[in-house]
C-alpha cells in the first residue's frame, strides 16, 4: 500500500516541496487542520490495523487488483505493445475510489463526522459519496453549475448515495471554483469536517497523501507487466488534470530510469486557445494552496480552463508533476478535444471498451509515439469508464 | 503617519482604530481614488486596500462578487500602484494592501514591495501566505521598509502564535470567527477573552475583523480590541448605492456612523 521506507522517498521535503513546487499556501485558519492531518497521516502509515482494513476494502469493496489488459488490436495499429491498466473496472468506474476509500478511512480514524469534496467530472464526487455511505459520514459535494449540467448522471448517483450536491455558481462554475468553495466550507467548519481532496493538488500533505494512496495503480502494474513480459515497459502513459492517476502509475517506477513517463494534458481547443494544459501552457504560480504550474495571465489572475473532459478541466496541476516536468523525469504533452474524441471512439470500436473522455486523452496519444525499439511496450492508465460522458458526446455530435 | 504612530496617537487619545477594507477597482476603476479619500475624510485610521484575485479562498459572496467585478473592470497591480502614486501626497493615514499570494508572486515579490514603497503604501497582508512560507517575503519587506501584517485566528495554536508574533509588524489582524468574510453574529465573550490574551503577548495592537457589520458590534469590539476592521458591510453599501447621485455624501455619513463608535474614551 505505502511506499516502503527509503524507496524514492526523498520528496517531498518536510515542508511539502517537490523540488521548488508544492508547499502550503493557505489561510491561517486552515493551518491547524492541515497540521492535524499531516500528523494523523504519519501515524496511520505505521498502523497495521489501518493498513489491513484498507487492503481488505480495496480488494472486497473496490475490486482491486485491477487487470492489466493486452490491447491486441491497438497494438497492431500502432506498432507498439499496448497494455491497459483497467482502473475503469473499479467500483464507481474510475481510479478515484482508491483515494476516496483510503482518505475516508483516515477520516474515520481521525474521528471526523462530515466529509466534503470538490468534483469536476463527478467521478471523485461519486467515489466520495460512496465511501461516505459506506462509513456513515455526512457528505457535501461541491460541484460547478456548468459541470452539474454536463454530468447529470453522476449528480444523480451522488444523490442516490445520500450526498448533498452543492452547486457552485461563482467564477467559471467548474472544478476550480468547486475547489475554492470546498476550501471556504472547510475554513468555516474545520473542527468536524474532513476535506477529501480528489487529486494530487492542494496544500501539503495532500499531494503526498493522494500520491501514496494512488500508487497502488503503479505497484500492481509494475508487478503485472514484469510477470507478463518479463521486463519493464518503455512507456507509461496517463492523462493529467490534477494528475492523480498519472502520479499513481508513475511513482512506483520512479527509480526505473529507463521507463519514460508521458503525461497527457488536455489541449482543449488548442494550446494558444482555451485548454487545460497547465504544464504545457502555464506558468509557475500558486493556486489552491500549492505552488505549481498554473494557467494565468501576467498579473497572476487564474484563467478559465477548458477541456471536453470535465475531469481535466482545471487550470493547475499537482506539484509533483511540476517537479517531474522541470527535472525532466516525465514529459508532458497536450492532446486536443478533437483527438481525444477520436481516441474515445477508437478504443470503443477496436477493443470494446468505452473509456472516460479523460482517459481517452491518453489513448489518443498512442498514435504520436515513435517507438525507440521493436516490440516496445506501453502501459496506459485507463483511469475511468465513459458511461458518464454520453451527454457530452451528444452535445459534440450536435455541434458537428 | 505610520501604522505605529497612528496607534500610539490613538492610545494617547484613548481611542480605537476604525479600519475599512476597500476592494480596488470596485464598483468602477474611477471610484477607487475617490473612495479612499472619502474614507480618510470620514475619519478612517488605516485603510486596507484589496488587490483583487480571481480565486479569493477566504472571502464570502459579497467580496467575491466585488473583486470579480473589479477584475472585469480591468483592475491590476500596475493600475493600483499608479493610482496610489497619483494621490500619495493627499493621503495622511497609513495604507495596507491586502491580497492573495499569486498576484504578488506573478508581479514579483520584490517588484510588488518596491512599487508599494514608491506609492507610499506601508503595509502588506497576504491572506494565503502563512508563516512557514513567509521568510523571504518578510526579509524583502524589511529591505523596502514595508510592514508585513499577519493574521491570527481562533484555531491558531499557542506555538504558532509565538512564531507569528516574531514576524508580525504593524498590527495583528485577528479573525473573529473560523470562517470566511461576510456579515454574521460574533461570539463576543470568547472574542473578548481571546483578544485580551493576545494583546498581552503580541507586543502589537490587535485589530479584529470578519463578520463585523453593525455599529453595535463595532462599539462592543472596540471595548477590548485596538481596532475594528470592516469589509463586506461597506462593499454591500457601495454596491447598493453607488449609482445614486448623492452617493459620496451618503457614503461618508455611513462611514461616520462606525467611526464614532471607536471614539472612546477607552482606558
Amino acid at each position: 500500500m505505502f511506499a516502503e521506507q527509503g524507496e524514492a522517498m526523498t520528496i517531498p521535503d518536510k515542508k511539502g516541496y517537490f523540488g521548488q513546487f508544492g508547499g502550503r499556501f493557505i489561510p491561517e485558519t486552515l493551518s491547524c487542520c492541515v497540521d492535524e492531518l499531516n500528523e494523523a497521516y504519519r501515524e496511520i502509515k505505521k498502523n497495521k490495523e489501518f493498513r489491513g482494513e484498507l487492503k481488505n476494502l480495496l480488494h472486497t469493496f473496490a475490486g482491486r487488483p485491477t487487470p492489466l489488459y493486452f490491447a491486441g488490436k491497438l497494438s497492431r495499429l500502432f506498432g507498439i505493445k499496448v497494455y491497459l491498466k483497467r482502473e475503469d473496472l473499479l467500483h464507481t468506474g474510475a481510479h478515484k475510489i482508491n483515494n476516496a476509500l483510503s482518505q475516508a478511512l483516515l477520516a474515520k480514524y481521525m474521528g471526523k463526522k462530515r466529509i466534503i469534496a470538490e468534483t469536476g467530472a463527478g467521478q471523485h464526487g461519486v467515489a466520495v459519496a460512496t465511501v461516505a455511505a459506506l462509513f456513515g459520514f455526512k457528505c457535501d459535494i461541491f460541484m460547478g453549475e456548468e459541470d452539474i449540467r454536463r454530468q447529470k448522471v453522476n449528480v444523480s448517483r451522488m444523490r442516490i448515495l445520500g450526498a448533498r450536491v452543492v452547486p457552485v455558481s461563482s467564477g467559471t462554475r467548474t472544478l476550480k471554483d468547486a475547489c475554492s468553495e470546498a476550501m471556504r466550507d472547510w475554513v468555516t467548519r474545520v473542527k468536524d469536517t474532513y476535506y477529501l481532496v480528489g487529486s494530487t493538488f492542494g496544500p501539503h500533505p495532500y499531494p503526498l497523501l493522494v500520491r501514496d494512496f494512488q500508487s497502488v495503480i503503479g505497484k500492481e502494474a509494475r508487478k503485472q507487466i514484469l510477470r507478463e513480459t518479463g521486463r519493464l515497459p518503455e512507456y507509461l502513459i496517463a492523462c493529467v488534470g490534477g494528475g492523480s492517476n498519472a502520479i499513481g502509475l508513475f511513482h512506483p517506477f520512479f527509480k526505473d530510469k529507463k521507463v519514460e513517463f508521458i503525461g497527457v494534458e488536455a489541449g482543449g481547443l488548442g494550446i494558444r486557445r482555451e485548454n487545460s494544459a497547465s504544464l504545457v501552457a502555464g506558468h509557475v504560480g500558486v493556486l489552491h494552496g500549492t505552488k505549481t504550474y498554473v494557467l494565468q495571465d501576467k498579473f497572476g489572475q487564474v484563467k478559465n480552463a477548458h477541456s471536453v473532459a470535465p475531469g481535466l478541466d482545471y487550470p493547475g496541476v499537482g506539484p509533483e508533476h511540476a517537479h517531474y516536468a522541470k527535472s525532466g523525469r516525465a514529459r508532458y504533452v497536450a492532446v486536443l478535444d478533437r483527438e481525444a474524441l477520436e481516441g474515445f471512439s477508437l478504443l470503443s470500436r477496436q477493443e470494446g471498451i468505452i473509456p472516460a473522455l479523460e482517459s481517452a486523452h491518453a489513448i489518443a496519444y498512442l498514435k504520436k509515439i515513435k517507438p525507440r525499439r521493436k516490440n516496445a511496450v506501453a502501459v496506459v492508465c485507463l483511469s475511468g469508464r465513459g458511461d458518464k460522458d454520453l451527454d457530452i458526446l451528444q452535445e459534440y455530435e450536435h455541434d458537428d | 503617519m505610520t501604522i505605529e504612530e497612528t496607534f500610539r496617537v490613538l492610545a494617547e487619545e484613548k481611542k480605537r482604530a476604525y479600519i475599512p477594507y476597500l476592494p480596488c477597482g470596485f464598483p468602477t476603476l474611477a471610484h477607487t481614488e475617490k473612495l479612499i479619500l472619502a474614507l480618510q475624510d470620514a475619519g478612517a485610521h488605516v485603510i486596507e486596500l484589496g488587490m483583487p484575485f480571481s480565486d479569493p479562498l477566504a472571502d464570502g459572496k459579497i467580496i467575491q462578487d466585488a473583486t470579480a467585478q473589479a477584475l472585469r473592470n480591468g483592475m491590476n497591480q500596475d493600475r493600483l500602484f499608479s493610482l496610489l502614486e497619483k494621490i500619495k501626497d493627499r493621503i495622511k493615514i497609513p495604507l495596507v494592501v491586502m491580497t492573495y499570494y499569486n498576484p504578488v508572486f506573478a508581479f514579483g515579490v520584490e517588484n510588488f514591495l518596491s512599487r508599494m514603497k514608491q506609492a507610499g503604501v506601508e503595509g502588506l497582508l497576504v491572506v494565503d501566505l502563512p508563516i512557514e512560507e513567509s521568510r523571504e517575503y518578510v526579509r524583502t519587506a524589511e529591505r523596502y521598509g514595508r510592514t508585513p501584517i499577519f493574521l491570527a485566528t481562533p484555531t491558531t495554536t499557542a506555538s504558532r502564535l509565538e512564531k507569528i508574533f516574531a514576524l508580525a509588524k504593524g498590527y495583528l489582524y485577528y479573525i473573529s470567527v473560523t470562517g470566511i468574510t461576510g456579515p454574521q453574529s460574533l461570539p463576543e465573550r470568547d472574542l473578548s477573552r481571546r483578544v485580551g490574551q493576545l494583546r498581552k503577548k503580541a507586543g502589537l495592537p490587535v485589530c479584529v475583523g470578519f463578520g463585523i457589520h453593525t455599529p453595535a458590534q463595532v462599539r462592543s469590539i472596540a471595548r477590548f480590541a485596538d481596532g475594528v476592521i470592516m469589509g463586506s458591510e461597506l462593499v454591500r453599501f457601495i454596491a447598493l448605492h453607488w449609482q445614486k447621485k448623492d452617493f459620496f455624501s451618503r457614503f461618508s455619513r455611513y462611514v461616520r456612523t462606525f467611526v464614532k463608535e471607536v471614539a472612546g474614551p477607552y482606558v
